[in-house]
């Protein structure tokens, strides 16, 4: 191959005929097609953007502002992809609604997360980030908005994101631990590192849905499913207080 | 003479959660006891309003020491044939410390049943061969007298000298409005809720019978073999004296909330318009859920909006099978697509469907549970209550399903435990089909989110949707351990 890369994110974009400005400058994005669709009812006007690959992109407006909401990715691949698409296209504020393994006996079913940074046990930031040691950072000060407008109980600390849901053993499981994380998903590390790089602003709230520790699983619960409709709304709130 | 109408300790249906409901049957007695033969004394203990448990429901009957004890309820809902072991437990007690009182039972699952339920069940003194409404005061009637006559008593199975017998057919109430009104002021009315959060709940049952008479439906054991069909012999109570009903509910003892237990309320357009007419005129605002037919909503199609206008926002009505052939055989007499019909009507005027659909019949499979269930997950209805093939003993199909009958203990015989096998299927393999479909069902993304937060819907619909996504997880225990939970 004689070119440096492939392809680039906006070539991507622009193959799928999404333009700048297309996307608003605030993007929610979530994996699970339900929380899309809570956030998507949100929006008046909305307007399919970008549909590709199965991933789909809405923009309206939420109380005058225009937000993009739709599924950034999964798992760490195409939660990288996503991202990296979203940065090209101009969005400047990453609001994650996801779910995760709580690491600690006291984080319940239905608790919230919310990630300050990620342990990278990913595969894909590898080819983003040379230094292993490299520890992305949610954006502070739209942490702390998150915070203080998610008047729900919440945990704040790192979220170990592995590619490997099913060999989450006791020796990876407490070698995270030992690192500092509180939870664990498969999406945090390259939204925050893919943003980061990009200098932009993002954060990732996560609801609790098992625990590592007690081996409590709450895929189907209702606390889940009500912790995932309050965190809708609440990112909701957090959109209104972004000044942009 | 004293009569005790008693409600003894007892669960409910796992999906229905904490779900304490007045015993419909036992309100309607208590009314018609009143009126006919206000001589008799009489009062009312539910053990489950009231929290007792059975030393405090002896210890509280032994104070009252009544003469005759009656349990027996109308409804399948409360509990199939799950019902009659608490029953047998609680005369069990009464008679340890009451050798004297005599208890009778009736109602659903006896009325079929009578004589051979009281020759297997020493501890009851009377079963009621078929409906109860008048065969139960008759017999209170009859022991207040110093000679008693049993056998004048029709639709009465008994004892003579420890024989049982059974004695004449009792003839169907023909005219519900000639009945009074349930005596809801002898109730607890402010202890019941339903679905664990509804409180002001109650629980009604305006007609008798269901002019279908589906093949496999066990609320033909109701009633006594001996009558032409008497559970197809469908009675109502006009709409006007429903709206009587639902206006006292509201007005005197602040009930939020009604459901209709009537197996099939919406068979005559012409009650449905009185109801609408009355209860707008009469601003009679308490919401409501009735179980009806799919086919007489797209007949009444014209009426859903204004039902919906005077409070009905919940409907239920059965599909049970996918395929014709089954339905054919059951004797289902709609067709999936009149169903899906409904329930897209029902979706454009914001009331919630409710659709019952079974598994456990004899040619059942794997593909045909899973096929049956991707069809009702097309049809996308907002509810879905599964019901486990339940062969009681005086419906149709009973003959044909004996043979596949594996589980005898009557405490899992409540539409949430497998009790059969099929050709192809062990019990445990039905249990573990119920338990997939109905976690498939209730945590379906989009479904989920749409039955517990839409704002179209009623507040209690939500309340009731959160009592199945909740049991779910307890609704597989039930299905695939045993566990018991009426």
């Amino acid at each position: 191959m004689e070119r440096e890369i492939h392809i680039r994110p906006m070539d991507l974009l622009m193959a799928m005929q999404c333009k700048p400005g297309d996307l608003a400058t605030i993007a929610l994005v979530s994996g699970q097609p339900q929380r899309v669709i809570m956030a998507l009812e949100k929006l008046e006007n909305p307007m399919r953007n970008f549909s590709a690959f199965g991933y789909t992109l809405w923009t309206g407006e939420y109380k005058g502002k225009r937000v993009t909401v739709g599924n950034g990715g999964f798992y760490a691949p195409d939660s990288a992809l996503m991202t990296d698409l979203l940065c090209a296209a101009g969005v400047e504020y990453f609001l994650r609604l996801g779910s995760c393994g709580g690491m600690r006996e006291d984080i319940q079913i239905g608790d919230y997360v919310l990630a300050d940074s990620a342990l990278r046990g990913d595969g894909v930031t590898t080819y983003y980030v040379e230094d292993e040691g490299f520890i992305p950072s949610a954006d502070q000060g739209l942490s702390d908005q998150l915070a203080a407008v998610f008047n729900h109980e919440f945990h704040r600390g790192m979220v170990w994101t592995t590619d490997a849901l099913l060999r989450e053993t006791k020796a990876v499981v407490n070698n995270a631990i030992g690192k500092g994380a509180i939870a664990v998903d498969m999406v945090t590390s390259p939204l925050l590192t893919i943003a980061q790089m990009n200098n932009r602003k993002a954060t990732a709230v996560l609801v609790v849905s098992d625990n590592l520790i007690t081996g409590e699983m709450g895929f189907a619960s209702i606390r889940v499913f009500d912790a995932e409709k309050r965190m809708v709304d609440c990112a909701f709130d957090v959109i209104e207080a972004i000044d942009v | 003479m004293n009569a005790l109408f008693l409600q003894p300790p007892m669960g409910g249906w796992v999906t229905f959660g904490n779900h304490i409901a007045i015993n419909v049957n036992h309100a309607q007695l208590a009314a018609n006891l009143r009126e006919w033969y206000p001589e008799i004394e009489f009062s009312v203990l539910d053990t489950r309003a009231l929290g007792l448990n059975e030393k405090q429901m002896i210890d509280t009957i032994t104070e009252m020491s009544p003469d005759l004890i009656y349990m027996g309820d109308a409804l399948q809902t409360t509990g199939v044939a799950a019902i009659h072991p608490r029953y047998k437990a609680a005369a069990s007690l009464i008679k340890q410390v009451l050798p004297k009182t005599s208890v009778c039972v009736g109602g659903f699952f006896y009325g079929a049943n009578s004589q051979k339920m009281l020759e297997e069940t020493p501890e009851f003194d009377f079963i009621i061969s078929g409906e109860t409404e008048r065969t139960m005061p008759e017999l209170a009637k009859e022991l207040s007298k110093d000679d008693p006559d049993i056998p004048s008593v029709k639709g009465l199975a008994y004892r003579d000298d420890g024989a049982v017998k059974l004695t004449g057919y009792r003839s169907l109430v023909e005219n519900l409005d000639d009945l009074p009104l349930p005596a809801y002021d002898l109730f607890p009315m402010d202890k019941y809720i339903g679905f664990t959060r509804i409180k002001g709940y109650v629980e009604t049952y305006h007609s008798r019978g269901c002019p279908n008479g589906c093949l496999f439906c066990v609320g033909w054991t109701d009633y006594d073999p001996r009558g032409d069909k008497d559970w197809t012999r469908y009675r109502i109570r006009s709409g006007k004296r429903v709206v009587d009903e639902l206006e006292l509910l509201e007005k005197k003892f602040g009930t939020k909330f009604v459901v209709m237990m009537d197996e099939d309320f919406n068979v005559r357009r012409e009650r449905m318009e009185e109801l609408i007419e009355e209860k707008g005129r009469r601003n009679v605002e308490l919401p409501f859920f009735f179980m009806g037919r799919a086919p007489y909503h797209l007949r009444d199609k014209d009426l859903l909006e204004p039902l919906h206008k005077v409070g009905f926002v919940c409907g239920l009505f059965g599909m049970e099978a996918t395929d014709e052939e089954t339905l054919k055989k059951i004797q289902k007499d709609l067709t999936v697509d009149e169903v899906d019909e409904a329930i897209k009507l029902f979706k454009k005027h914001d009331i919630m469907s409710f659709v019952t659909w079974m598994i456990g019949f004899p040619d059942d499979d794997e593909m045909k549970i899973k096929s049956r269930f991707e069809r009702l997950d097309a049809i996308d209805p907002d509810m879905a209550a599964l019901q486990l093939m339940t062969p009681l003993p005086g419906i149709p199909m009973y003959e044909e399903l004996q043979p596949y009958i594996v589980e005898h203990d009557l405490q899992k015989w409540d539409f949430q435990h497998a009790v059969i096998k099929t050709k192809h299927l062990s019990k445990e393999d039905v249990g573990r089909l119920a338990a997939w479909t109905n976690r498939e069902f209730y945590s379906k993304p989009g479904r989920v989110q749409r039955i517990l937060y839409y704002k179209g819907f009623h507040r209690f619909c939500h309340l009731i949707a959160r009592s199945y996504v909740e049991t779910a997880e307890a609704h597989a225990r039930a299905a695939m351990q045993d566990e018991i939970f009426v």
